[in-house]
């Protein structure tokens, strides 16, 4: 479910099902575009925004078919802060950043790249419990950063 | 919900390419791996990479990647990727895919300088 809360802000409610992640991500690239946010900076909020709704349906809602994601999208100062909110109790180990050498020499699995992605390709990042329940991961995109 | 891709191998010399239609995800692994093998078992020794263009690319499908790729370096075999986006060619650098795979702009520049 879409909500167009006010022109600065949006609301988005994904079933717990891999792949919907997409409609999270089409519809921060409608928002950016126009916000008018350059074609670089919206591709690298698309795989944020996919990144950390794939998180929140895997590792925050277990995989739960009757679990819910939800994003909100706000923009404000030339930022989109955005807020991908799950039923989970966060991450309590962080895994390390991916060693693609190791991996590929099978002395490591090959895990970790949705949050790297997410830490590299955003200007801020924070993961925090919720008071009322669940987990949230806010990010921000600065629209006038070069990608 | 259709998750599949559609993988033809297609000889070109002495190379090998394996066109992949549909977005790479982690439901991509089994395509992959069985275009893969096929490929391994006709001998190939160059194997590029091609993708549709604006394709989707996610951390599951970078997973799948990487999982081709060790099987390459592991056969001995030489690797590259083509038709990803500038976005994803910033991606694949960050996670050090282009450490393993050269990434070319063209289907022509790959084969001239893989054959």
């Amino acid at each position: 479910m879409i909500t167009n809360l006010n022109p600065h802000a949006v609301e988005v409610t994904l079933c717990n099902q891999l792949g919907y992640e997409r409609i999270a991500m089409e519809c921060s690239a409608s928002f950016a575009k126009i916000l008018g946010c350059p074609a670089d900076r919206i591709e690298d909020l698309k795989t944020v925004v996919a990144e950390a709704a794939l998180n929140a349906m895997e590792h925050g809602n277990k995989g739960r078919a009757n679990a819910k994601v939800t994003i909100l999208m706000d923009f404000k100062d030339d930022t989109i802060k955005v807020d991908v909110i799950d039923e989970g109790n966060g991450i309590r180990k962080f895994p390390p950043k991916p060693d693609i050498a190791k991996i590929i020499d099978n002395m490591e699995p090959p895990i970790g790249f949705g949050l790297f992605l997410i830490q590299q390709l955003a200007d801020q990042v924070e993961f925090n419990q919720r008071t009322d329940g669940g987990h949230v991961v806010r990010m921000a995109i600065n629209i006038g950063r070069l990608g | 919900m259709l998750h599949r891709n559609e993988i033809k191998l297609e000889q070109h010399g002495s190379v090998t390419m394996l066109s992949i239609q549909g977005d790479i995800t982690g439901f991509s692994e089994p395509f992959l791996n069985e275009a893969y093998k096929n490929a391994d078992t006709q001998g190939a020794s160059n194997i590029l990479l091609k993708t549709e263009k604006d394709i989707y690319i996610n951390s599951g499908g970078i997973a799948v990647l990487i999982q081709i790729l060790a099987q390459t370096k592991q056969n001995n075999q030489l690797i590259g990727i083509t038709g990803i986006s500038d976005h994803f060619k910033k991606i694949f650098g960050m996670v050090g895919i282009t450490k393993f795979a050269k990434i070319y702009d063209t289907v022509d520049e790959a084969l001239a300088e893989m054959a």
